[in-house]
Parts: C-alpha cells; structure tokens; sequence
C-alpha cells in the first residue's frame, strides 16, 4: 500500500501543500483531481522523491519510501518528460537502463511495451516527430518500461482524442487489474476517473477536501436528493416541499429535484405524494464527480 | 537491482556520447574545425609565406668578383638571390617596371622605390669587397694574398642560455592550439547549457531526478560531452600535425608531442572548469531563449583568457603574464602559452595546475549545488542566492523526508 502522510510544502510565503494525506490499495486506481495550482503536481514530485516536502512521509508497505523504492516508481510528468530529439526505442532503452535493467532486460521491455502501445512503426522515429497523442503513449511506456511496482501518472490523458484513451485505460487497466500495481493519476476529465478509479481525492488549495471510493463520496457528500415526476407538482405545486425536511432545489422536465435533510424518511415523502395522485418517477439522485468537484472547490 | 553513483554517470554519459555522436552539428563542427586548422596549416606556405626571401638582380658588366660576392653574402643570410643577365641600356627599365629588383652599377644601386634590408646587405657587402680589392690591387698588393688574409674563420657562438631550436614550432603549435582550445572551450560548454536547458524545458529532468540523483546526472553530462569534445580535439591535434608534417611546414617529430600534451591536459582542467560554470548556469533558467543571458559572464571569462594569451606571447615576462598563468580559470589558455615561451620558472606549471584543480574542485561543488537548487524550478530565471539556498534541494535519500512533528 502507499500512504501519504501529512505532506506540507512551503513555496516561499505561499502553503502549497497544507497536511495533504491519502492511501492507495494495491490494484487500485487513485484519481487525483483539482483545479491547476491545488497542489497534484507538487504531491507527485514529492511522492517520487524530486522534491523534498517540509513535513509528511511518504510510505510504501509501511515504510519510509528511499531511494531504492522509488526506482521502482513508474512515473510520467504532467508534459513531456521525454527527450524530444531522442528515438523512441532508444529513449525507453535508456530510461529503463537508469532505472537499474541490464542492457538486454531493457531492450526487452522496451520492445514490449512498443509493441503493446502500438508504436511499433514509430520507435526508431524521433520522439518530437510524433504526433501529440503517439508521444503520450511513449510518455506512457516510458512509465511502464521499468516493470514498476507503483505508477505516479501526471495528467496521463490530457490532450489525447478517444481512441487514445482507450489505449491508455486499457494497458494502464492491465497493469493493475493483472499486476496489482497501484495508480495514483491526476486528471481534469472527471468522468474518466469516474470511470477508471476505485477511489479519488479533490484538492483545494493544497488541502485534501474530499478522498474516498467515488460511490462512498457520491452518497454521504451531502443531504440526499429525489427527482419526482407527479400529479403533486401539476395540481399543487410546492405542496411536497412543505412537508419538514424537505427543500425544492430544483426544477428540470417537469420532474421537481427535492433535497431530503438527514433523518428524512423518503418513503414518507413517497407516500404524501402519492396522496396527491399518480408518481411516475421517484429517483433518488446521486452527485456526478463533477458535481461534487464543483461543489468542492468552489468556495 | 540499484544501480550505483557511478553506474549513473556512465549511462548518463554514454548516452550523451552516442545522442550528441549522432547529431550532424558534431560533424558540421568537427569539419569546420578541421578546415580552419588545415587552412591556417597549409595555407601560409602555399602563399610563399615564411620561405627565405628572394630576390632577381642584374650586375653591371665586369663585375664578376661582386657577382661572386654577392652570391656568397647570400648563402649566408639565406637570401635567394637570381642573378640575371641585363642590357646596360634597359636595365634602369626592367628596374622600374619591377622585374628586377635591383641593378647594380659601379658605382650605385639602381632600385625603384626602396631597398630591401636583406638585398641591400648582400648588395653593400658584395661591393664593398670587389671595391676594396680592387683598391688593394691598385696599391701594389697581391689580390690572392689579400683573400687568403682575408679567409678567416667566423668565431664560434658561446651561448650561455641557448634558445630550443624547436622553441618556434612549438610556440607555433601552442599559439594554433590555443585558438582551438578557445573554441572548444565555448563550444562544448554551450553544449553543456543547452543539454540541461533541453532536459529542463522538455521536463524529462524529473523523470530522470526519480531515479538518479542530480549530481550523477550532473558528472554525466559534462564528462560525456567532455569525452566528445577530447576526441575532437584529438582528431584536430593528429590532423593538425600529419598536414603539417606532410606539408614541410613542421620539421619536428616528438618534441611536438610536449606542446600538444600540454594543450590537452590544460583542455581537460580547462573544460571541467568552464563546463561547470555553464551547467550551472544553465540550470537556472527554462527556455533556450533565456540561455545567453545566463552564460555571458562564462563567455566572457573564456573570451578574456583568450585575448591574454596574445598579451602574454607578447610580454612573456611581464609580472601580469605570469599571474594570469597562475590564475585560474585564466591559466586554461595562458599557461601553456608561457610554459612552452621558455619564461616560466619551473614551478609555475605545477603551481598552476594545482590552483586550478582547486578551482575546479571548488567549482564543482558550488555547481552541483546550484544546479541541484534550480534544476526543477520551471519558469524564469531562478537567482544565484535562491538557487544556493536551494530549499527545492531534491532527494534522494529517506532521511531528508521529515515527519510530521505531532
């Protein structure tokens, strides 16, 4: 497991990293979101041992990552990373060298993950003749050349068209799901990392507003909601919101959004609209990420 | 397996040396530097320059003893002199249209504008003893007597400090190979900066700091770049001195060896120095763009070290010729100026090298650590003051992740 514990980072007078703390499980995918300037790409650097952070640990098994841990980091930075001059085959050739692979091991694994990001005809190319996307995915086997035990991705996807995506999901999805490696990415594509991350943290201004499983954060982020769609609304509008506990948010399709405060009982609400007549629909309503996000950072 | 500190170097290294190897600007550069060399090499005796002067006279008629004078006069001021046949009545033309040089008569020297010192020497000389022993002969004196009293051995030269024969060539040598090292100097320290810049802008310095640490990446670098620019210079030296030889310009086998040695050993004090004061710079800034500002005081110091040299073969003994062979990084060009003028006190060169490996050392700490305090600062130009008290200083061990106390 790695654990991040309590990371500050002063730059100058400015708090940049104010206690930031999360956990990632072994074969988990940990999404990484907030506004730029929050502190994800600091985070990073620290985990990956580039920058040293004023106070906090990082740990990896339950020890204090060295050295020879985080070689065993794959990591990919938020742009580029990559020498542009360079050919493909020879720069993940080298990375992996620098990463403590015999010649021979390098070469392999860099054959390997050229073939299975489908480089192929691209590796004795220059990296900065490549398109945005194909050097993304360099940027990856870059990352995964070295067989890494954990996997610190910057904005892994940023700028990448669909197809692009699904590459990268794909072979990332592989790494962890087969491997059990864990991955901590950063994103500005709330619904990919709803799609792909068993857990996310939202970062403000250096300070962790929210980690946890999506599902957990999408139901106890804040009081429920319902969307009803009934005869209540058409003959007595605002009737329901009447009852105690419950506030209209929110009008939509006919459909009226109510927000139900703790200790509501919804079937309660359920039951008084259906004394009003017909229910065609009673949806409980959950944030999406973005929501939550907007929620979140918007002070 | 984690590989060591050095395990790093030589794979940063090696990877300087094939990427840059491959890079046409290597060849371009490599070439160029050969041209210029060959040119100022070969050029100067195809252009007659430097060969014994030579000069086209006529005699007046009668005047064989001169002839013969003359002739002897020339041999033994390495003059060439080609003595022709003249009309008396066109001579005085040929003089003036230049294609004679001088037209002795009897009783003067015909030129056009001025003479030669070296033509007037054989001219006078030669006059002078076909006069004097015409005198002789009027005066009732056997003319052989008079040569035979006259043909006297010239007296030995008793040097006290005899001058190197080969001090002209070597001085030669030194002189070409300080322009070269100039070059390389400058050049190759570029190479330095704009590789950190590259890895700076590029961002690929983090993906590199996560796994090796800043002062591996660092010694990579510059002795990469280090071994390709001896190479070059190598190749320089052996082209320099086979051209040479091969052209009759240098009639010297190993005591050119010394000299280029020289050269070579003070490249190498003089790259480590100059090649950490562009890394160092280099590293504070994120953008090619910003580079020349950064690197102009290493520029200038190079450019400086460059013009004393000619101060220094100039005024060898001057006391700031010898400070400025002292000192370091001037000594990188100066001292093998002085060392092979034949003024240095033999332990200026050790003193020399001495201070300079200070220098070098010194350097190379304070490099490292403003290199390793502004190599990941992205934007502007981080300051020298910052960059020293490098609170960004990355790490690389465990121990300098604190806790969080409480």
């Amino acid at each position: 497991m790695l654990e991040v514990d309590g990371l500050v980072k002063r730059y100058g007078a400015t708090l940049a990293l104010d206690g930031v703390s999360f956990a990632v499980e072994p074969g988990q995918v940990f999404g990484f979101v907030g506004r730029n300037g929050a502190g994800k790409t600091t985070t990073m650097r620290i985990v990956l041992g580039v920058l040293a952070p004023d106070a906090g640990t990082v740990r990896w098994q339950g020890r204090a990552l060295d050295a020879g841990v985080r070689r065993r980091i794959g990591y990919m930075p938020e742009e580029r990373g990559l020498y542009p001059k360079m050919r493909v085959r020879d720069q993940l050739s080298y990375l992996a060298e620098l990463h403590g692979a015999s010649r021979r091991d390098a070469r392999a694994a860099t054959d390997h993950w050229v073939e299975r990001l489908g480089l192929s005809d691209r590796a004795r190319d220059r990296v900065e003749t490549l398109s945005l996307g194909n050097q993304q995915r360099v940027q990856l086997a870059a990352a995964l050349v070295h067989a890494p035990d954990v996997l610190v991705l910057d904005e892994p996807f940023s700028g990448l068209d669909p197809v692009g995506v699904d590459v990268l999901a794909e072979a990332l999805e592989e790494r962890v799901r087969q491997d059990g490696v864990p991955v901590v990415f950063s994103s500005h594509q709330l619904d990919l990392v709803e799609r792909l991350c068993d857990s996310v943290g939202i970062i403000a201004a250096g300070r962790m507003e929210a980690v946890g499983r999506v599902a957990d954060l999408r139901a106890g982020s804040r009081a429920r909601r319902v969307r009803v769609r009934a005869d209540a609304f058409a003959a007595a509008d605002g009737r329901l919101a009447d009852l105690p506990g419950v506030r209209t948010v929110g009008h939509a399709d006919g459909a009226v959004l109510l927000e139900l405060e703790d200790g509501t009982d919804d079937q309660a609400v359920l039951r008084a609209a259906l004394a009003h007549g017909r229910v065609q629909e009673f949806t409980p309503v959950r944030p999406t990420l973005t929501e939550l996000f907007r929620e979140v950072v918007t002070p | 397996m984690t590989p060591s500190f050095w395990q790093s170097v030589r794979l940063v290294a090696r990877r300087e040396i094939v990427e840059r190897g491959r890079e046409k600007s290597l060849l371009v550069s490599t070439g160029l530097t050969l041209l210029i060399v060959l040119g100022l090499v070969l050029v100067p005796p195809a252009l007659g320059l430097g060969d014994p002067p030579s000069y086209r006279v006529a005699f007046a008629a009668g005047a064989q003893d001169a002839v013969a004078g003359a002739r002897e006069a020339a041999e033994q001021l390495d003059v060439e002199l080609d003595v022709v046949d003249a009309d008396p009545g066109a001579a005085r033309g040929r003089v003036a249209d230049g294609d004679l040089d001088a037209y002795l008569e009897p009783e003067r020297i015909v030129v056009d504008e001025d003479l030669d010192v070296e033509l007037e020497q054989v001219l006078q000389s030669a006059s002078r003893q076909s006069r004097a022993t015409e005198a002789l002969a009027d005066a009732g004196l056997d003319p052989t007597a008079v040569a035979r009293a006259q043909a006297v051995p010239a007296l030995p030269v008793d040097a006290i400090d005899p001058p190197d024969p080969d001090a002209d060539a070597r001085r030669g040598i030194v002189s070409l190979g300080t322009f070269v090292l100039y070059g390389q100097l400058i050049g190759y320290g570029f190479w330095v900066a704009t590789g950190i810049v590259e890895e700076k802008s590029s961002r690929v310095v983090e993906v590199l700091l996560a796994t090796v640490r800043p002062r591996a990446l660092l010694a990579g670098k510059v002795l990469g770049i280090g071994v390709l620019a001896l190479g070059q210079l190598l190749l320089i030296a052996v082209v320099g001195v086979v051209a040479s030889v091969a052209a009759g310009v240098l009639d010297l086998g190993l005591s050119a060896v010394e000299p280029l040695l020289l050269l070579l050993g003070w490249f190498v004090l003089g790259f480590a120095f100059y090649a950490c004061l562009f890394a160092a710079a280099a590293a504070r800034v994120s953008r090619q763009e910003d580079l020349q500002s950064v690197t102009t005081p290493a520029t200038l110091l190079v450019v400086a070290s460059f013009l004393a040299t000619f101060y220094v073969s100039d005024s060898p003994d001057s006391t700031a010729g010898r400070v400025l062979g002292l000192l370091p990084p001037f000594s990188a060009l100066v001292a093998p100026v002085r060392a092979v003028g034949g003024s240095a006190e033999w332990w200026e060169a050790p003193v020399a090298v001495a201070l300079m490996l200070l220098a070098v050392a010194g350097l190379v700490v304070l490099a490292a650590r403003v290199y390793e305090g502004s190599v990941l600062r992205m934007g502007g130009t981080v300051g020298l003051r910052e960059a020293l008290r490098g609170h960004d200083q990355p790490v690389s061990r465990s121990s300098s992740a604190r806790r969080t106390p409480g």
